[in-house]
């Protein structure tokens, strides 16, 4: 395993200056994402008004790779979340409408009912999260079409008054919210909490620990499976503010929204240099990746390159972005 | 204390006052339809050192798992200074309540932690109710690694997977005797250690038993490092704790016999 190390330090670097420059990778990536783009539209994407959008962009994205970063770092995974998105922001537009602007809190209550559900199926059940949390995307998504009965709810500024129209709630503040400077400013203040919450709480050390190794925390009489719903509830609450960012940018609750969303968090989370086994991770690289991979995606768009083809880039840099992080002398075992 | 030449002692139900620190009476357990324990006795005097020796997979890491707590034995009775436990209440954080540590084989730290988080493992003490006190950690460490008279680990804040065997097997030890006031129980801590290595760690038990009294259960496949610690050396064969010897009055070729055979 040491010999791993050593040839792909390529003979000239140490293996503890590699793992230093490993440490890097997150940053000199989106670093070399930002000078492509630059070079190849020029300041159709190097402008202010540009940046404005993938400010707007990034938030919603970063929020939930926050949720799975929380999961993933104990060696979990969380796939249910692009549904619990979508549940969140209904349950918290209804809870606006019946309850007024504070009903919105409803919604994270919503995120973090889904998430401590995960939690218990996978601790008591000992199901694994892979499959406990594919089948409640299932069930979460379908709950959602039943309560919306396939339609929206929308928020309005007021100015044109909906008459009857029951599935709209007058919110100017919540749209503004949803604009560019306040929606990065809410977005950056959540980042702030979540960094001390997973750097410097014992929580987040736990986290790590759980992640590193289950059994030794297990043996010396550690409660793990009460701390795993706790996890799952954590990263509820993540998702569940996510939901509310998504209502005030959207502007709507969807039976659609967060389609497929949970792969991006999860690749958001991976560019950030986590390894999906767990024991380690990094609240502002998360943030880089889900910077990275908005900017990527915009930067394609920008310079015409179609959809599918973007896909196909997106894919073909996570891989690349995890054969450069990580760090093969530490894993042993490839599943 | 008893210096009884029984060799199927188990327990005596004799003259003497004060109760052994540790009493352990039949106990069984089985996993499915494997029984891994089938007899365990055997009693542990303070500031005393015994070994458990037996083949691979006769039960050694079983006892002793029934005995800190791990999971209750299937049948039979632990005692602590003559009061026995209840079984229904047995767990690893009761037992460590009252002063019972062990280092397991293979799983006594988590890899990707500093040697702080190790050594502090269930008890980290709070500040402000959701942080770490990483400066009392700190200083616990240096102190504990300090008693322990080692003076190589530098940096605190890297994960122990950086560290070397001998390093981490002391980290893992030093959590034993911070918080293992009556009993450290030792399993096959120097499997995977080379001789200085192992020098050290017997120097740290030695050191520890003289020192602060603490009595040690030590299970190990090294049979003149058992010779060299123990007070008295339990032989475990198919499950039953089958014989019991004193220091010194047991050749090798004896233990080997009656590691394989039973007898
Ligand atoms: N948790 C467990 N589940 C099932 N079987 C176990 C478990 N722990 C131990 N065993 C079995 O019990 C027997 C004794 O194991 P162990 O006490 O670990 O032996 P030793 O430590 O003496 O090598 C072995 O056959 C082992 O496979
Ligand atoms: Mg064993």
């Amino acid at each position: 395993m040491t010999d791993g190390s050593k040839t792909m330090a390529g003979g000239f670097l140490s293996p503890r200056q590699m793992e230093k420059l490993r440490d890097f990778v997150p940053f000199i990536a989106i670093a070399l994402v930002i000078l492509l783009f630059w070079s190849i539209s020029g300041d159709r994407f190097m402008s202010i008004r540009n940046w404005t959008f993938i400010a707007q962009q990034t938030p919603v994205l970063m929020l939930l790779a926050f949720a799975q970063l929380i999961v993933v770092t104990t060696g979990s995974i969380d796939i249910s979340i692009g549904s619990s998105l979508a549940f969140s922001a209904f349950v918290g537009a209804i809870g606006m409408l019946w309850f007024g602007d504070a009903g919105l809190l409803l919604g994270v209550v919503a995120g973090a009912f889904v998430g401590m559900v995960n939690g218990l199926v996978i601790s008591l059940l000992k199901i694994p999260s892979f499959v406990t949390t594919l089948a409640m995307l299932i069930i979460v998504r379908a709950l959602v079409i039943i309560i919306s009965d396939g339609t929206s709810i929308y928020m309005t500024d007021g100015s044109v008054s909906g008459g009857t129209n029951i599935s709209s709630v007058t919110a100017p503040w919540l749209l503004s919210m949803g604009k560019f400077p306040a929606i990065f400013i809410v977005a950056a203040v959540v980042a702030v909490f979540m960094w001390i919450f997973y750097e410097k709480t014992l929580f987040g050390q736990q986290l790590k620990a759980v992640g590193g190794n289950e059994k030794v925390l297990r043996l010396v009489g550690i409660n793990v499976t009460a701390f795993k719903i706790k996890v799952f509830a954590a990263a509820g609450v993540m998702v569940g503010i996510a939901a509310c960012v998504n209502l005030a940018r959207a502007g709507a609750a969807t039976p659609q929204a967060g389609l497929m969303i949970e792969l991006d968090a999860i690749a958001a989370v991976a560019l950030g240099g986590t390894p999906l086994t767990g024991g380690y991770g990094s609240v502002v690289k998360t943030i880089i990746g889900a910077l990275t991979l908005t900017v990527v995606r915009n930067g394609l768009t920008i310079a015409g390159v179609p959809p599918s083809w973007s896909q196909v880039a997106l894919g073909a840099l996570l891989i690349a972005a995890i054969a450069i992080s990580l760090n093969r002398s530490k894993v042993d075992v490839v599943k | 204390m008893s210096q009884g030449k029984q060799s199927f002692v188990v327990t005596d139900p004799d003259t003497h006052s004060n109760p052994p620190l540790l009493e352990v009476e039949n106990v069984s357990k089985s996993f499915g339809g494997v029984q891994a324990l089938r007899t365990g006795s055997f009693r542990l005097e303070k500031g005393e050192v015994i070994a458990v020796v037996g083949a691979n997979g006769a039960g050694k890491s079983t006892l002793i798992k029934t005995v800190a707590g791990v999971y209750p034995p299937d049948s039979g009775e632990i005692r602590i200074k003559g009061e026995p436990i209840d079984l229904n209440d047995h767990s690893v954080s009761r037992m460590r309540e009252r002063g019972i540590e062990v280092v397991y084989q293979d799983l006594a730290l988590v890899p990707n932690m500093s040697a702080p988080y190790n050594l502090f493992l269930g008890r980290t003490p709070r500040k402000w109710g959701i942080f770490a006190d990483n400066r009392s950690m700190r200083a616990k460490t240096r102190e504990v690694l300090d008693q322990l008279n080692v003076k190589t680990v530098q940096d605190l804040s890297r994960p122990i997977s950086d560290l070397s065997g001998g390093q981490q097997q002391s980290i893992a030890i030093g959590r034993a005797i911070a918080w293992g006031k009556e009993i450290v129980i030792l399993d096959e801590p120097t499997a995977a250690l080379g001789p200085n290595e192992t020098a050290e760690v017997e120097r740290m038990v030695e050191e520890v038993r003289d020192n602060h009294g603490t009595s040690f259960i030590l299970i190990s496949h090294n049979l003149e490092q058992v010779q060299r610690l123990a007070d008295r050396i339990i032989v475990i064969h198919h499950g039953v704790t089958s014989q019991e010897f004193e220091r010194g009055r047991v050749t090798a070729d004896r233990l080997v016999k009656a590691i394989t055979v039973g007898v």
